[in-house]
């Protein structure tokens, strides 16, 4: 395939999200490429709405919902749990998503650059993310980060004393945060992928105009890379928000010890499917939606500064 | 840098700095591996031990979890293996080509709500899906689809994944737009220009969501269970979970001999699949 | 461009042939009840693969004796269980023969979403269930099922440590929760803290009832509301702290959130002498701790104001009230309850028979472990104990205060009396909504 020469990053600087204003006309043919997913909104976009409306009843699974308007919303706010919740959360988010994107990326930057054995070192990093939730992996847990596990008998050598990884409310969801980031893989095998896509030859130009390795990342990297940057960015931060598996596996779904691993969405559950407070559950989807929507909505905003598409 | 010493110096300095990544590499890949190794060290340990005997390598090596691990359910494991690996291979494939379809159109297409659609798209990833859970199975028992694969599989042929189609809409947009633009001067049509222009340099993301799509699928469990009621039926995360229980006499040994075989599949199609993971437009006709 | 191809085409004829392999089977067609002819159960329980086995040769010999029904089962592990029960009642499609949560029980009853056995007398024979048992699917004057078997707990000792380190078992009949503070804290000693004397799980409910009823308190009132004094609370939580203090009890941090079956728990590790376990787990306890257990009753029963220990179940037998197929079902129940034939194939993996006849005639065939654990359940049923009143609607956000409040007493960030107020608190709230 022969195709048209691409006209260097630096110079066709058009850092625009959402294509606004595209040169071409209105193309109806979009409607035909988006067909299976208008279909498909029979089985995402009615059970969307249909949560909404709940979130303003009392519905409680059994029986018919009735109306009680903002009633759920209000609850919240007097509602301990939910809050602790929420900062159990955004603690995990806060933290775990800015640590494990910046491992993903050095490591898949430094994997990039010619490692021989690259495909068996993609794959060992990537193993902790396939293993994902796994039912035989809950007693690894517990068999590293135990009283008597390895990462103590470890820290046992520099005479730090016994941390109870697990069952310390001081300690829980630190130990949740680093089994977050050693599954950094996901974001690495898409980083690895997006690298691939910036054309060599920009390095190579850019290394006979002698600029240093630093110089090549900020000018080259970072901008070619940086819608691939932003995806994982909000991915990562929409399934963070959104952690259950780990919360439900590591405390038994409890969210314990005390409450301290209790993550939004294990709260949700907790209310949803024990309590059979589906509308109050329904209320607190949406008030997370409205969460991530806003942390996503100023990202996007953000994104006009950061990222580039080439347009 | 004329000097043969300084020469001598830099070939030392490079392989003394590829001595030090590999040696870092390696480290990391030991804390990487090392829940592969428990695994399979677990797996060959009788039940009565894995809980006492801790050690990675074990005393001796006893293969009758896998053997009889294998029969322990009420269907011998390769029938769950192979309804897994049914699910899986029609999620990637409807994955792969509803959410092209969908990505290639909120990427480059410009049509009237197109905006509108992307944003629901992207809102349905940020609701929590447990309040799903009830409108869902209405609609799928509506259908008369509980029992069958079609609730697991169908959704995935009419780019319900809002995260394959944002991921490949990512991918696109990084593309040069000089090409479809070549292309449409040559008089390539829309659909052309996206199976011909689009689609070959989208390997990458293509190969990415194949093989987040097989594992996630291979590892999801609620909704099989859901909508899952014969054993028959089956996928091997619900058989594994059949191996335990707390208040049974849970088969530890056999759940993690099946737990090594369950993995098997994913770690091979990862392995098959990483190939085209660097296919990208670094590697095609565009020099 | 060849590679992308092939690798479609691979993908694409690789699918359709392992669909064709695998037809018939998830795609559709497949028996329905009107083809056969025959009036189709759906019936759901947890447990494990060794459960379903015990289970289905059961079922089994009821459908020979009624060639008219056959029974769909679905089983599966504990932990999702509620959630796809829920989803099911809630979208109308609810089993006809289920295991029931008694926590669960007035969510589904109060909303009229189970069959009250009165309204169909004459099918299922409770003659043979003892009050005790019969009261435990009572909510008011209705019975919304049959216990799937009987439990209660019971406190564990494992000889082989104690005869180690020559500490003497008290007696489990009249000992005192003085006693057991003394008895943990001479094992602790005598093992140089190898082995901790004994473990209490403050946070489990079941335990907490049994201690509460002992000082004459009734865990929910007969108009439903928190019956548990705030002084009654401090003590509990305080009686524990001062077994750590003393040594008795192992530190704060030494539990462990993950993991709770018999093979996991700290007295199969070696690392506690006793602790408390529901009597149906005698036999799993036994075999992960080495088979040297003894079984004790739990401490207070001769010396406090009343009886504590009370018999529960871990689930009751019900049947949806939307059931298609109610006398079937019904049929069904009273198979399960009072056919000795099928409680034999079944054994004990629920608890003990709910029937005493049964529970009787099956106790030769069981392993001696659970024996032991049937002639417990058996004499207790003989006694004169205190029943416990049904839980109201919220009573599971009262467990959740619990987990919540024990570990911070534990790490000393609220003192006993603290916690105490703060369960009341959240008990009132949660019995309120």
């Amino acid at each position: 395939m022969t195709l048209a020469p691409v006209k260097h990053p630096a110079v066709s600087e058009a850092p625009v999200s959402p294509p606004k204003a595209a040169k071409p006309p209105q193309d109806r043919s979009g409607y035909l490429f988006i067909l299976p997913w208008f279909l498909g909104m029979a089985f995402t976009i009615i059970p969307f709405f249909a949560s909404l409306f709940l979130a303003f009843t009392d519905y409680n699974l059994l029986n018919v919902p009735n109306w009680i308007g903002l009633e759920n919303f209000a609850e919240m706010f007097s509602d301990d749990t939910w809050w602790q919740s929420v900062k159990v959360t955004f603690v995990y988010t806060f933290v775990s998503v800015p640590l494990s994107l910046a491992a993903a990326l050095g490591v898949a930057m430094l994997l990039n650059r010619g490692v021989r054995g690259l495909p068996v070192y993609r794959a060992i990093f990537y193993l902790p993310s396939l293993l994902g939730g796994s039912v035989a992996l809950v007693l690894l847990w517990r068999y590293i980060f135990g009283l008597n596990g390895i990462v103590n008998a470890f820290l046992g050598f520099f005479g730090i004393e016994k941390i109870g990884w697990t069952s310390d409310p001081d300690f829980a969801l630190t130990t949740l945060i680093i089994l977050h980031i050693w599954t950094f893989g996901s974001p690495m095998v898409i980083f690895l992928a997006g690298l691939k896509q910036i054309p060599a030859m920009y390095y190579e130009a850019a290394a006979i105009d002698g600029a240093t390795k630093w110089q090549q990342f900020r000018k080259i990297t970072l901008p070619l890379l940086s819608p691939i940057i932003f995806f994982n960015l909000i991915q990562s931060l929409i399934s963070s928000f959104q952690t259950f598996t780990q919360g439900f596996i590591f405390s038994g779904g409890k969210g314990g010890p005390a409450n301290s691993t209790m993550f939004y969405n294990l709260y949700l559950y907790k209310q949803g499917f024990e309590q059979f407070h589906m509308g109050y559950a329904s209320a607190m989807a949406w008030m997370l939606l409205i969460i991530i929507a806003a942390f996503t909505g100023l990202n996007f905003l953000l994104a006009k500064r950061w990222v580039h598409y080439d347009n | 840098m004329t000097t043969d010493e300084s020469y001598i110096e830099r070939i030392g300095n490079t392989r003394r700095k590829r001595f030090t990544k590999h040696l870092l590499l390696c480290l990391a890949s030991i804390v990487m591996l090392y829940p592969l190794l428990w695994l399979v060290s677990s797996s060959v340990k009788p039940t009565e031990i894995v809980f006492k005997d801790l050690s990675l390598w074990p005393a001796e090596w006893d293969f009758s979890n896998y053997t009889e691990g294998w029969t322990a359910l009420e269907f011998p494991f390769d029938l769950y293996l192979v309804n897994s690996v049914v699910i899986v291979v029609l999620s990637i494939l409807g994955n792969l080509l509803s959410c092209s379809l969908a990505a290639y159109a909120f990427a480059r297409l410009n049509f009237r709500g197109r905006k509108l659609f992307f944003a629901l798209t992207l809102g349905t990833m940020m609701l929590p899906g447990h309040v799903l859970l009830v409108p869902q199975y209405i609609v799928f028992a509506k259908l008369g689809w509980l029992n069958t694969y079609f609730p697991l599989i169908v959704p995935n042929f009419l780019a319900t994944s809002a995260f394959y189609i944002f991921l490949m809409v990512q991918f696109i947009r990084s593309l040069p737009r000089e090409l479809d633009e070549a292309a449409r001067i040559d008089g390539a049509g829309t659909f052309r220009i996206f199976w011909s222009v689009i689609l070959p340099l989208c390997k990458p993301a293509f190969a990415t969501t194949a093989i987040f799509t097989f594992i996630s699928t291979w590892n999801e469990f609620f909704s099989p269970l859901l909508y899952l009621t014969e054993q028959e039926l089956y996928t091997v995360p619900l058989a594994l979970r059949q191996f335990i229980d707390s208040e049974g006499q849970s088969q530890w040994g056999q759940m993690f001999a099946m737990s090594f075989v369950s993995l098997a599949p994913v770690i091979g199609f990862f392995i098959a699949g990483q190939k085209y993971l660097v296919k990208g437009i670094a590697t095609t006709g565009l020099k | 461009m060849i590679s992308r191809r092939d690798m479609l085409r691979t993908a694409g004829l690789t699918g359709l042939g392992l669909a064709v392999a695998a037809c018939g089977r998830g795609f559709g067609g497949g028996g329905s009840e009107a083809a056969s002819g025959k009036i189709e159960l759906n019936m759901v329980w947890w447990g494990d693969a060794f459960r379903a086995q015990k289970t289905q040769a059961a079922l089994d010999l009821f459908m020979k004796a009624n060639p008219g029904i056959t029974i769909k089962t679905e089983y599966q592990d504990s932990g999702p269980y509620k959630d796809k029960l829920a989803t099911r009642f809630a979208a109308g499609n609810p089993p006809d023969l289920m295991m029931m949560r008694m926590d669960s029980l007035r969510e589904y009853a109060d909303r009229k979403s189970l069959l009250n056995l009165n309204d169909h007398p004459g099918i299922v024979d409770t003659a043979n269930l003892s009050p005790a048992a019969l009261n435990l699917s009572k909510v008011g004057d209705a019975v919304f099922g049959i216990p799937s078997g009987l439990n209660a707990i019971g406190f564990i000792v494992n000889k082989t440590i104690t005869d180690q380190y020559g500490v003497a078992i008290p007696d489990g009949n009249t000992w005192s929760w003085q006693d057991l503070a003394k008895f943990a804290k001479e094992v602790t000693d005598k093992s140089g803290k190898k082995v901790y004397g004994t473990l209490v799980d403050a946070a489990t409910l079941a335990n907490l009832v049994v201690y509460t009823s002992q000082q004459g308190e009734d865990l929910f009132t007969p108009d439903g509301k928190f019956g548990v004094s705030e002084a009654t609370l401090t003590a509990w939580f305080q009686m524990f702290e001062d077994m750590r203090k003393e040594g008795g009890f192992p530190p704060a941090g030494f539990v462990e959130t993950i993991g709770s079956s018999p093979d996991q728990s700290y007295i199969a590790k070696g690392s506690v002498a006793s602790q408390i376990i529901p009597t149906n787990g005698f036999l799993g306890y036994n075999k992960a701790a080495g088979g040297n257990l003894v079984l004790l009753g739990i401490p207070g029963e001769a010396t406090a104001k009343r009886r504590g220990t009370n018999i529960g179940t871990p689930a009751l037998w019900s049947i949806a009230a939307s059931s298609k197929h109610p006398k079937e079902a019904l049929q069904l129940l009273n198979f399960l309850i009072n056919d000795v034939e099928a409680n034999k194939a079944m054994g004990t993996t629920r608890g003990v028979p709910a029937s005493t006849v049964v529970a009787d005639a099956i106790k030769p065939t069981l392993e001696k472990d659970d024996q032991v654990a049937t002639d417990y359940l058996i004499g207790l049923q003989k006694q004169t104990l205190v029943p416990v009143p049904p839980y109201p609607k919220g009573a599971s956000g009262i467990q959740d205060e619990l987990t919540a409040v024990a570990p911070e007493v534990e790490h000393g960030r609220l003192t006993p009396a603290e916690a105490a107020k703060k369960v009341i608190d959240a008990a009132t709230k949660a019995l309120s909504q």
